[in-house]
């Protein structure tokens, strides 16, 4: 008994020791990585809707329970202070795993103004490829108000995006991401 | 105690990855570029190396019956610690290596190492298992994916070599591929030396 007590007291103290450290090293690191991740965030929103002079997350007004759950978050873009954009960010299942993504839609045109793949786990040289901008350029200026279809043949139609070679599940993921985002902006900021 | 052998084994006769074949795992998953390859080795050595000073230092204070529970935390929370700070200072390597950092916890290269080796030994060739055991993993990972990225991306370092490459080598069959190659190679020039020694 004095034996399982005195060995547990040692794994005690071993693992405090080792809970003090990681959190005094957290404490260092927590801040940089919190204002990095903003950063980033803000650069992004940028990339998928230029030109805003602020951008605000307004999901808790716009994410219902009805909406669908892909949803993440609603940014609404503000220029002097008059809602000009919305960008979204969707997580739809891709063939590895979630991909998040943000598609961004201008509320004067209603057209898709830019996706952009934030984080994703696809096959590396084939659906890994859907975050380079050869595929996510494929869906600028598309209109907000048909659904956006998948094709594998060359000639794309109106609202219709060519797949990545060998990487149509990976396509399809992203095109649903974007017509769940493309529906909610429909019916919430498109009256 | 000779400390260059200490450093020298880990490189070749005990290379972790090519003669102890151990760490599989990660290393056949991240090595898809020499950059990730280049990270995850030298994430590993200040692990090890980390893991080797606390375990080699507290060898007579760790009471025998419970020494791997106590391995596991001090290399948990190096790695933890690892992670944090390559997510604070390195995110683009951060994020390529992924699931990657967390499972250095597991890897058998470093368990072994506090196992075989730092628990046995005074500090000095703790030290020098650790950066020789390191420098090898890294080497190794290196070769793998050195191959790898040229023939599966056509580029090295990012910088484009080929126009052309096959895919298949940055896919895990690619991996396996890669790694039984270098093994083949390795035996067989240690067979050829072998045969020279005794004839």
């Amino acid at each position: 008994m004095r034996k399982v007590l005195k060995l547990s007291l040692f794994l005690l103290i071993v693992a405090s020791i080792a809970g003090f450290s990681i959190s005094y090293v957290n404490g260092i690191t927590d801040p940089l990585i919190e204002q990095q991740n903003a950063e980033k965030k803000q650069s992004s929103f940028n990339d998928v809707y230029p030109g805003a002079d602020d951008v605000k997350d307004e999901s808790k007004k716009y994410i219902t329970n009805d909406s669908d759950e892909v949803v993440k978050e609603v940014n609404i873009a503000y220029k002097s202070n008059i809602p000009v954009g919305v960008i979204y960010t969707v997580k739809p299942n891709g063939y590895n795993g979630k991909i998040e993504m943000l598609v961004g839609f201008d509320i004067n045109s209603k057209k898709i103004t830019a996706i952009k793949i934030l984080s994703q786990s696809e096959t590396p040289g084939l659906g890994a490829n859907s975050k380079e901008s050869f595929f996510s350029d494929r869906f600028k200026g598309l209109n907000a108000e048909s659904s956006i279809e998948i094709v594998k043949k060359e000639s794309v139609q109106d609202n219709e995006v060519l797949a990545i070679t060998a990487a149509t599940i990976t396509s399809k993921a992203v095109a649903s991401g974007v017509n769940v985002a493309r529906q909610h902006f429909i019916s919430n900021f498109a009256k | 105690m000779n400390l260059g052998k200490e450093f020298s084994k880990g490189i070749l006769s005990e290379n972790p990855l090519f003669r102890l074949t151990l760490g599989m795992c990660p290393s056949l998953a991240i090595t898809t570029s020499v950059f990730n390859g280049l990270g995850m080795g030298i994430a590993f050595t200040v692990v090890l190396l980390a893991s080797n000073i606390v375990i080699s230092l507290l060898r007579k204070v760790i009471p025998d019956s419970i020494r791997i529970p106590c391995y596991i935390v001090i290399i948990a929370t190096f790695v933890t610690m690892i992670e944090m700070i390559m997510h604070a200072f390195t995110p683009e390597l951060f994020e390529s290596l992924g699931i990657f950092i967390p499972l250095i916890v597991v890897n058998c290269i470093i368990l072994g190492r506090a196992e075989a080796f730092a628990n046995k030994n005074s500090l000095a060739p703790s030290i020098m298992d650790a950066l020789g055991m390191g420098l090898g993993y890294t080497l190794a990972l290196l070769v793998v994916s050195t191959f790898r990225e040229i023939l599966g991306a056509g580029t090295f370092l990012g910088y484009a070599i080929f126009g052309q490459s096959a895919l298949i080598m940055i896919l895990p069959p690619g991996a396996f591929i890669t790694l039984g190659c270098v093994l083949a190679f390795l035996n067989k020039i240690q067979n050829r030396t072998k045969h020279s020694v005794n004839s």
